[in-house]
């Protein structure tokens, strides 16, 4: 679970500019290191692996759409990877 | 036993059991249609398109049951041990095929089987019991009214054979419920009504043991690319997660997304959400972990309810049924879900069609279409559980309101009119899987086109729901449907499992899964010539459609989908129209080589696929 990794459902994070989507993983992955990469990044090439990401109230891309800009109070939620079922 | 096989991976034999003359034969496998088709369902396909005449009834005793195996069904290969159920339907009318997972497959293999054809009709009720070479067709009037559950453990008993693997129908499949599924261990062959076929043909169960094995040309080369594989699943987020929480690990994610279908798809955000996530199923009823044949990854889940009105005890819950009896239902109680499942299982229900249906049901009982005179007293409303739980079991009983709901929702709503029709959510007449196509184009035309209607195996949400494919860009996603496609039908013939999707696929045909299909077969097959392998599996199909008079005017989706957005969440808007799904059905068509105005193969594709044979009836 991501959240076991990040200590708490969700979490207030410092985004140094650029202010990006991509920004707000790099500070996480900077703080959480390879726990929480294990989760996100592909093992390989160490770049975030595709999963849908909920800015605000917008679902939006991990690998298309890094550098949306993002503003102080914005919310960033990790939706898991998810599949089809069965 | 078989001469040995041209290639590894098959026992080169298939058993084929005549039950209108109780006659049993065995019959070399075809080198040619294996070397074109590989096994399950293209094997299947391009044997049907022999033997069956079109327009047959699907539960007369012209149609023929397939239940096949693939190349790496019984060896090492992770998630490879799967098999396949093909025959008509009876809920669409067409091809359809069923996979499953469990132990079932590989014991025919084992048995010296790669597959077996039904064909006829008992007028007495039977049993199959296949012991290597020795295949005795039983008598089953003992077994018959049965729930699957107590069928098996009756027949274990009378073969006195604990480690027996057997697939078996419940009441649902003796009675001819167009959604009556083939329960097949922890697994079941759940869609298109294949266990109505298997109960036209007066077959009650098939039991194996196997104590063969499949050849490989090269053991070390089996076993590398095996223990490869499992590394590549074990990194993988998309897997870890099946682990932990089974595939109800999308509820909760796909709810935040925005995207989960609700109250018979009327919204996609489930406010009853928290009771029904992958955590809470697994804190509240999951008391255990179980695994198909060979596989590492461990997704199915057993689960108990110890007490109380929901007690049950089922392997499950998977994502769908979370889904249909959830947030479908309006239901936020994971415990009432898991009775539902336990009384589909029983009475042998695919669970989608009937909990589809369910909601059906209740929008219609919301808008007054059905009243309490038609539902025996029932309160059908969303979010009723005990309602919900009542009308399933008068559905596995065909009794008052379940007799209408067992036809499924396109029948039903015909029977019942009113403007009913108008949210009755199917394509082809199979209820739609819980994978909104609103907001993804990709998914929207593999809906439309696909060969079996609604079934989220034919078309997948996940490129563009993970964003690998920008869901936003309309231009690429006929070429993106087709190429989800061959990803699912040359798995669906290997057979690999589609829950590996993100090993296996999303798109396409992927190193890993030839890789997986080469080291068995002792192949070397690439990449292109896996496609071509998909390609040619999928015009057979779209053939066989064709021959039964489908056409593009076919290929359409529901008036929810077309014509209402989604109200409200982070998709607020999100709605697939009629126009821009005729343009994305163009595309698809084109980048096929298919007539833009018949939907058909061209005479010209079908030549370059090897299908030539075909072209007097589809061209």
């Amino acid at each position: 679970m991501i959240r076991d990794v990040l200590g708490a459902a969700a979490v207030e994070v410092e985004v140094a500019p650029p202010e990006t989507v991509k920004g707000v993983f790099d500070a996480l992955l900077r703080e959480h290191g390879r726990p929480l990469a294990e989760k996100i990044c592909d093992p390989n090439t160490g770049e975030l692996t595709p999963f849908p990401i909920r800015l605000n109230d917008e679902i939006i891309s991990s690998i298309l759409d890094g550098d949306r800009p993002i503003e102080s109070g914005d919310e960033v939620t990790i939706i898991s990877p998810v599949g089809g079922g069965c | 036993m078989a001469a040995a096989f041209k290639y590894g991976g098959y026992v080169g034999q298939l058993l084929r059991v005549d039950l209108t003359k109780k006659g049993v034969t065995r019959e070399p496998l075809r080198e040619d249609w294996a070397s074109d088709f590989v096994g399950g369902v293209g094997y299947s396909a391009r044997l049907l398109y022999d033997e069956l005449k079109p327009k047959i009834d699907p539960l007369g005793p012209d149609n023929k049951l397939i239940f096949m195996t693939g190349p790496t069904c019984g060896t090492m290969i992770p998630s490879g041990s799967r098999g396949s159920v093909c025959g008509k339907s009876p809920l669409t009318n067409s091809f359809f095929h069923s996979i499953f997972g469990g132990y079932w497959a590989p014991e025919l293999k084992f048995a010296g089987y790669d597959g077996l054809v039904l064909e006829g009709r008992s007028e007495r009720p039977v049993y199959l019991w296949i012991d290597d070479g020795r295949v005795e067709i039983r008598d089953a009037a003992h077994l018959w009214g049965k729930g699957t559950l107590e069928t098996e453990e009756i027949i274990r008993k009378e073969l006195s054979d604990e480690e027996v693997q057997v697939a078996t129908i419940g009441e649902a499949g003796e009675d001819g419920t167009p959604y009556a599924m083939i329960l097949v261990g922890i697994r079941a062959a759940g869609r298109g009504g294949l266990g109505a076929v298997m109960g036209s043909k007066g077959v009650k169960a098939i039991a194996v043991r196997g104590t063969g094995g499949v050849p490989v040309p090269n053991m070390l080369r089996a076993y590398n690319t095996s223990m490869k594989l499992n590394e590549v699943l074990f990194a993988n987020a998309g897997v870890k997660g099946l682990l932990e929480y089974g595939t109800a690990r999308n509820t909760g994610p796909l709810n935040a997304a925005g995207i989960l279908p609700t109250r018979n798809w009327q919204t996609e955000v489930f406010a009853g959400v928290e009771g029904v996530t992958g955590e809470t199923m697994k804190e509240q009823v999951v008391k255990a972990n179980r695994a198909c044949f060979g596989c590492t990854i461990n997704c199915t889940k057993y689960s108990v309810v110890s007490s109380g009105p929901y007690k049950s005890v089922i392997n499950g819950p998977d994502y769908e049924t979370v889904f249909g009896f959830g947030s479908m239902c309006g239901v936020g109680d994971i415990k009432a879900i898991c009775k539902a499942d336990e009384i589909c299982d029983e009475y042998g229900l695919d669970l989608m069609s009937a909990s589809c249906t369910v909601a059906w049901a209740m929008e219609c009982f919301e808008k007054g279409i059905l009243t309490l005179k038609d539902t025996d007293g029932i309160d059908l409303r969303f979010g009723n559980a005990e309602a919900m739980l009542a009308v399933t079991e008068k559905i596995g009983k065909r009794e008052g309101i379940g007799a209408l709901l067992a036809k499924g929702t396109r029948e039903a709503s015909r029977i019942v009119g009113k403007g009913s029709e108008r949210f009755a959510v199917h394509v082809k007449g199979l209820e739609l899987a819980g994978h909104t196509p609103r907001p993804f184009a990709s998914a929207a035309v593999g809906y439309a086109t696909g060969p079996r209607g609604g079934s989220h195996h034919d078309a997948r949400t996940t490129a563009e729901k993970m964003g690998i494919s920008d869901r936003k860009v309309l231009e690429d996603k006929g070429v993106l449907a087709a190429e989800v496609n061959h990803f699912l039908i040359f798995n669906d013939s290997v057979i690999l499992c589609h829950l590996a999707e993100t090993v296996w696929g999303p798109v396409g045909i992927t190193e890993n899964a030839v890789e997986a299909l080469n080291a068995v077969t002792g192949w070397n097959l690439d990449v292109q010539e896996g496609r071509k392998i998909a390609e040619r599996q999928w015009n057979m199909i779209r053939c066989f459609s064709a021959r039964e008079g489908f056409t593009r005017k076919d290929d359409q989706l529901p008036p929810r989908m077309t014509e209402d957005p989604i109200p409200e969440g982070p998709m607020k808007g999100a709605v697939m129209p009629r126009e821009t799904l005729e343009r994305l059905k163009n595309d698809y068509y084109s980048y096929r080589g298919w007539d833009l105005e018949t939907g058909n193969p061209t005479r010209a594709k079908l030549e370059e696929l090897g299908l030539e044979f075909a072209a007097k009836d589809v061209c």
